[in-house]
């Protein structure tokens, strides 16, 4: 007689409809604005250098470019792993309806591509064309491919190389914001649903995108230096821990300004978000995402900007501030993501999310996902050196 | 122009000619018959009127089952079409000739069914449409064993049948329908 029963293991609350029961959105929606909001903030970094030349952040300049490329090529993946019949995705591009953004990705996502490409190639000009004269066999063919099988270094051809990479990075800034916006404004546009639909959410989104992009910058800068022996820049880590500090205020500002006008306007459907952040989301919103995420470095970063410290230990600090930032930002798009499906249409009751381990969205397929970019920027690292000293002087 | 800035127009012509290309070939995969009508291909009505009809309705089926029509059709469940509980009209009946049996639940499957939409864990619906109960909450308010079935003390196809019977027999209230 257990087949009775199977309805009442479910921790529902209230009044929800039978098709709002299950979350539809699931894992791989989360990680979708993560991915592109990493390939986001990477690439400010990049941005930060090559066209608003702050200069102490040239060792990582180039590994974040890398970084957003290897991240970039996952984005798609999340959204294909979500799709029952993900081949129709290509429909979709060919005949793109104008009254539904849905298509704009594809479009936005190839374009974002094509860019972020040709500034590696361009960055990497000089790399690119003394690893040519070096290499032999398949690694030769391939960079004279990526060199556009021309050696010409003269000033007047690197000259106009710089001003090609200023115009890209210059377009690439529009580029990567309509990139990571628009998953916020895709989520903002669900006007059912009263958690996303916000005219703050691509701001949120934005800005929390820097956060975590930044972040995994320091984090593997710190991590793959210790790993391989090699030195740290001092000034480096002092300079991308200060933007992100700003960044940082900006994000959790904003994310807490929408949480007050919600409560504050006491909209239609007020009484659904407070309960859902104060029920469901207590411990996952209040205590993780603001309290210990979001505080903890908040105290973390006021101590590294305030207090000398030494190198060694503001690199420590600034390591574990970027993990706990990183995990900041993911927990606030699953609250984002997830959170958001756990009220019921009924406007009265409350659902619950249960992450599967071997599921096609489950947490096994999380892991592998966030595994493939770190396989790809391990390839990429084979064809681009990942630091300028790595020939022992300086390229740029 | 140094060798460099033509290598770059070259590469940029290609860009140009293949993103023209592209565009060519998306010319060439959407479908002839894509907005004729609106925002879809026009083709796919046809495509649908051409589909096999599988369903039935309870006429269909009431036309050879004429003891199931009599009881059906008097009880509570007369408007609940026979392939919810039953399977597909299509499975059952080719060219108005039988060509398959469909299966019959039995035992637990019975109430397992039966839960599908009188189970009280599903709120959409009040009970003044459709009654719902708690299992086995309901069987011990009824002071019968835990292993009865639904079908045990309701006929499937008109669930007060007997109830009402045992009701006028024990004389206990007046009958419904």
């Amino acid at each position: 007689m257990s087949g009775f029963h199977e309805g009442s293991a479910m921790l529902l609350s209230n009044f929800v409809l039978p098709n709002d029961l299950h979350v539809h959105w699931s894992m791989m929606i989360v990680l979708y604005p993560y991915i592109t909001g990493l390939v986001d903030g990477a690439f400010i970094i990049a941005a930060l250098y090559y066209l608003f030349d702050i200069k102490t952040l040239k060792p990582v300049a180039r590994f974040s470019l890398l970084f957003a490329l290897a991240f970039l090529c996952c984005a798609t993946i999340p959204l294909l792993l979500h799709l029952g019949r993900p081949e129709r995705n290509f429909n979709m591009l060919l005949t793109p309806n104008p009254s539904s953004a849905m298509a704009g990705f594809g479009y936005i996502y190839a374009v974002s591509m094509g860019v972020l490409g040709f500034i590696v190639l361009f960055v990497y000009r000089e790399d690119l064309v003394r690893l040519k004269q070096q290499s032999r066999g398949m690694m030769k063919l391939i960079y004279r491919l990526l060199t556009f099988d021309c050696d010409d270094l003269s000033p007047k051809a690197m000259a106009l190389n710089e001003r090609l990479i200023k115009i890209l990075v210059g377009l690439g800034i529009p580029v990567a914001a309509v990139l990571h916006g628009y998953v916020g404004f895709i989520f903002g546009g669900v006007k059912a649903n009263p958690t996303w639909s916000t005219p703050l959410m691509p701001v949120i989104f934005l800005f929390s995108a820097c956060v975590s992009g930044i972040s995994a910058i320091v984090l593997a800068y710190i991590v793959i230096r210790k790993l391989t022996g090699k030195a740290i820049d001092g000034p480096c880590i002092i300079t991308c821990i200060k933007t992100l500090t700003g960044f940082f205020i900006l994000a959790f500002s904003f994310e807490m300004l929408e949480v007050f006008s919600h409560s504050y306007l006491k909209s239609g459907y007020h009484h659904m978000v407070e309960g859902l952040l104060n029920g469901p989301l207590a411990a996952s919103f209040w205590l993780w995402q603001v309290k210990i995420c979001s505080g903890i470095p908040l105290v973390l970063l006021g101590v590294m900007a305030f207090i000398k410290l030494s190198q060694t230990r503001y690199n420590l600090l600034a390591a574990g501030v970027s993990a706990i930032l990183l995990l900041q930002v993911f927990i606030m798009r699953w609250n984002v993501v997830i959170g958001g499906q756990l009220m019921s249409k009924s406007a009265r009751g409350y659902t619950v999310f249960h992450p599967e381990w071997l599921d096609k969205e489950g947490i096994l397929s999380v892991i592998v996902v966030m595994i493939i970019p770190f396989v790809i920027l391990f390839v990429l690292g084979k064809i681009f050196p990942f630091w300028s000293d790595d020939r022992g002087e300086s390229i740029d | 122009m140094s060798n460099y800035a033509l290598r770059l127009i070259a590469v940029a012509t290609t860009l140009v000619v293949a993103t023209g290309i592209g565009f060519v070939v998306k010319a060439q995969l959407i479908p002839d018959s894509f907005g004729k009508y609106g925002h879809y291909r026009a083709n796919a009505i046809d495509e649908e009127v051409q589909r096999p009809i599988r369903h039935g309705t309870n006429t269909s089926c009431l036309k050879c089952h004429t003891y199931e029509a009599a009881i059906h059709l008097k009880g509570r469940h007369n408007t609940i079409s026979c392939e919810f509980c039953h399977g597909t009209y299509a499975d059952h009946v080719s060219n108005g000739k039988k060509s398959g049996t469909l299966p019959v639940k039995k035992n637990t499957e019975i109430s397992t069914l039966c839960l599908r939409c009188h189970n009280t864990e599903i709120k959409a619906r009040s009970q003044a449409v459709i009654k719902t109960v708690a299992m086995p909450q309901h069987l011990e308010s009824q002071e019968v064993k835990l292993t009865h079935t639904c079908n045990q003390c309701h006929h499937v196809h008109a669930p007060l049948k007997y109830i009402n019977r045992a009701k006028q027999i024990t004389g206990l209230t007046e009958a419904e329908s």
